[in-house]
C-alpha cells in the first residue's frame, strides 16, 4: 500500500517513524479485519436473500393453505390444491436410507484405507472413492433408472417382498409391487453418492490419530476393531460429525438422481418401495408446467421448506452427537 | 531406602543373584531390507531395571520394540531369531499377542493419555483382559494409581478428562495404565524426554520402587539417567549391541572403546 503520510511530513527520527509504522500497521489490519468480515458476511446475505425471496414467492400458497400446506398429501394441479406433506416425507425417508447406508460403509471403507490396506492398495482405493464424487448426479439418475432399478425390480424387491414384507411392524415398509423405482431405491442410489464425501472426510481425519496414541492402545492388548472404536472414534468424533453432515446436506438437497429413480407420485405410502416425490424432485420436474400463480407459488413455498427441514433435521443431528459426545466426555 | 542393597549385590553377584527373564538369542531386525538390529544376544534379568542406551538411530528404541511386538502393527517389519520371556519364544507366530501384551507393558516417549477420563484410562486396558465386577475394578484403579504415585493428586478427579492432568501426571498415568494389567516386564521407551526435571525425578523414583514387583526395561539416552536408575546396561551402535553387563562397570570400566567414547561424550 502507497503511504501517503510520508510526504505530508517526512519522519527523521526513528521515534517518528516508528509511531508512524504503527499507526500505518493498526490501519492496515482494520481494513483487513472489515475484508474478512464482509466476505463472512457476503455468504450469510445470501442465504438470507434466499431465504427471503423463497418465503416471498411462497406467499400465496402458505396465505391461501395455512398450517395445512405443511400437513395436507393433496398435490393437484387441476383442482389447485396443493399440500407439502408427500415431498417432505419422501425427502426425509430417501436421506434417512441413505445415510443408514452410507455412513457404516464410508465408516468401512476409511477404516480399510487408514487401517487395515496393505500400503500398495491405499492409493488406488482412495482414488476410485474420489472418482465416485466426481460423477454428475445425471448419471447417478440415467444409471439409476435403466440399470439399477430394473436390476432391483427382478432380484431384489420380490425376494424383500417375500421375506421380509411379513414381519410385524417392518413387514409394512417392504410390502408392494416391486417396481423397481422408489424410495428405497432413491436412498440406495443417495447412499452412493454421499459414501464419497463421507468416507474422504473420514479417512482424512483418521490419519490425523497420533501413530502413540494408537501404539499405546495396542501396547495394552487392544485388537485393531478396539483401537478404532475406543480410541480413534472418539478422538476424531466431531471431525466425523461433520463428514457426516456434508453427506446429510447433499442427500436432503440432491436433485437429479433422485428425480429419475424415485417415481414422482404424490401418494402417501408406508412401503419404502412405492414410488414417492422428494421436494428437489418435485420442483425440478413441475417447474416447466406451473402455469398457474398457485403452482408456481406452491413450488416457491416448497423450496423454502427445503431450507426449513434441512436446517431442523441438522440441528436434531448436532444435538443427538452432542449428547453422545458429552456422555463419551463424561464416562 | 532399601535400594542400596539391591544395587550393591547387583553389581557383585549380579548374575547369580537374578533369573533372566526377556532372554534375545541372535535376533535381527528388518524394516522392509535394511538391517536395524544386528545379531543381539542378551539376558535381561529378573526384577533389575535394564538400561538400553546409545547414540540416536541405533536401534535402541527398536530392540525395546520387540520384546512386546509392537512393530508387529505395521506390515513389512519383520524379526529373526529368538526372544524367550519365561523361556518361551514370543517372536512364534502362535504365541497370543493379547497375552504378550498382558504381561509386557509399554510407556512411550510422550505421554498419551487416552482421550477418556483417568478412571477410564485404566479400566481399559484391564478390561481387555479380565471381567471383574465393578467394585474390584475400582480397586484395581486405585492400586495402579497408588503403585505409579499418583493416587494423591487424581483421586478427586476420576472422572475427569485424563488430559486435563500435567505432563508428568500424564506421564504416570501411562505407567499406572500399563502396570494396572499386572504385567511381568514393563518397556520404557525414553519416559522421560518430553518432562521437565522435577517431573522426570518423580518418574526416576518410581522406577526403583517399580523394580520390586516388575523387570524393568528402559530405553534412554540421557546417561546420567542411565547410570541413575539401572541396574545393568546395555550400549548400542549402529544396530549391534556393543557392550552388556552392570551399569557401574560399564559407566567406570567399559571393555570396549566404543562404550567409553560414547560415555566420556567424544560422539553420539
Amino acid at each position: 500500500m502507497p503511504d501517503s503520510s510520508t510526504s505530508a511530513a517526512i519522519p527523521n527520527t526513528p521515534a517518528q517513524r516508528m509511531i508512524l509504522r504503527t499507526t500505518r500497521d493498526a490501519r492496515n489490519d482494520r481494513l483487513f479485519r472489515w475484508v474478512l468480515l464482509s466476505c463472512a458476511m457476503l455468504v450469510l446475505l445470501a442465504l438470507l436473500g434466499a431465504v427471503a425471496s423463497t418465503l416471498w414467492g411462497g406467499r400465496l400458497a402458505f396465505h391461501t393453505f395455512g398450517w395445512k400446506f405443511l400437513v395436507s398429501d393433496q398435490w393437484n394441479a387441476v383442482t389447485g390444491q396443493f399440500g407439502a406433506l408427500v415431498p417432505i416425507w419422501g425427502t426425509l425417508m430417501t436421506s434417512l436410507i441413505a445415510m443408514l447406508l452410507a455412513v457404516p460403509i464410508s465408516f468401512g471403507i476409511a477404516l480399510f484405507l487408514t487401517e487395515v490396506a496393505p500400503s500398495w492398495m491405499r492409493a488406488p482405493v482412495s482414488a476410485a472413492v474420489e472418482l465416485l464424487a466426481g460423477i454428475p448426479s445425471i448419471i447417478y439418475g440415467m444409471w439409476g433408472l435403466f440399470v439399477f432399478a430394473p436390476f432391483l425390480a427382478d432380484h431384489v424387491y420380490p425376494w424383500v417382498n417375500d421375506k421380509l414384507g411379513h414381519l410385524p411392524l417392518i413387514g409394512a415398509l417392504f410390502r408392494g409391487p416391486p417396481l423397481g423405482i422408489g424410495m428405497l431405491t432413491a436412498g440406495i442410489v443417495l447412499a452412493i453418492m454421499v459414501i464419497p464425501f463421507i468416507s474422504s472426510v473420514m479417512r482424512d481425519v483418521f490419519l490425523t490419530v497420533p501413530t502413540r496414541l494408537k501404539e499405546s492402545a495396542y501396547a495394552l492388548g487392544s485388537t485393531t476393531w478396539e483401537v478404532v472404536w475406543n480410541i480413534v472414534l472418539p478422538y476424531t468424533r466431531s471431525a466425523v460429525v461433520g463428514g457426516i453432515f456434508l453427506g446429510l446436506g447433499r442427500a436432503l438437497g440432491e436433485t437429479m438422481a433422485v428425480t429419475f429413480v424415485l417415481g414422482n407420485a404424490h401418494q402417501l405410502s408406508a412401503s419404502l418401495l412405492m414410488p414417492s416425490s422428494s421436494i428437489a424432485s418435485v420442483i425440478a420436474n413441475e417447474f416447466t408446467e406451473a402455469v398457474s400463480p398457485m403452482h408456481q407459488s406452491s413450488l416457491i413455498a416448497l423450496g423454502f421448506l427445503l431450507f426449513v427441514v434441512t436446517f431442523i433435521v441438522l440441528a436434531i443431528a448436532k444435538l443427538l452427537l452432542l449428547g453422545l459426545a458429552r456422555r463419551g466426555g463424561t464416562e | 531406602m532399601t535400594e542400596t542393597a539391591p544395587t550393591l549385590s547387583a553389581q557383585t553377584l549380579s548374575t547369580v543373584v537374578s533369573q533372566p527373564k526377556l532372554i534375545a538369542r541372535n535376533l535381527d531386525f528388518f524394516y522392509q531390507e535394511f538391517l536395524a538390529l544386528q545379531d543381539i544376544s542378551m539376558e535381561i534379568p529378573e526384577h533389575k531395571v535394564t538400561a538400553i542406551i546409545g547414540p540416536s538411530g541405533c536401534g535402541k528404541s527398536t530392540l525395546l520394540r520387540v520384546f512386546n511386538r509392537i512393530y508387529a502393527i505395521y506390515p513389512k517389519l519383520r524379526a529373526c531369531g529368538e526372544v524367550l520371556l519365561d523361556g518361551q519364544n514370543i517372536l512364534e507366530p502362535g504365541y497370543s499377542l493379547n497375552r504378550l501384551r498382558s504381561k509386557v507393558g509399554m510407556v512411550f516417549q510422550k505421554p498419551v493419555p487416552f482421550p477418556m477420563s483417568i478412571y477410564e484410562n485404566i479400566a481399559y486396558g484391564i478390561r481387555h483382559h479380565e471381567r471383574i465386577s465393578r467394585s474390584e475394578m475400582d480397586m484395581r484403579v486405585e492400586l495402579a494409581l497408588r503403585q505409579s504415585a499418583l493416587w494423591n493428586e487424581a483421586k478427586d478427579k476420576l472422572k475427569q478428562n485424563a488430559l486435563g492432568l500435567s505432563g508428568g501426571q500424564q506421564q504416570r498415568l501411562c505407567i499406572a495404565r500399563a502396570i494396572a494389567l499386572k504385567p511381568e516386564v514393563i518397556l520404557l521407551d525414553e519416559p522421560t524426554s518430553a518432562l521437565d526435571p522435577i517431573a522426570t525425578g518423580r518418574i526416576e523414583q518410581l522406577v526403583e520402587e517399580l523394580k520390586r514387583d516388575f523387570t524393568i526395561v528402559i530405553v534412554t539416552h540421557n546417561m546420567q539417567q542411565a547410570a541413575r536408575v539401572s541396574d545393568f546396561t546395555a550400549f548400542m551402535y549402529l544396530g549391534e549391541l556393543i557392550e552388556f553387563g552392570g551399569t557401574q562397570t560399564i559407566f567406570t570400566k567399559p571393555t570396549k572403546t566404543q562404550t567409553e567414547d560414547y560415555i566420556t561424550g567424544r560422539f553420539g
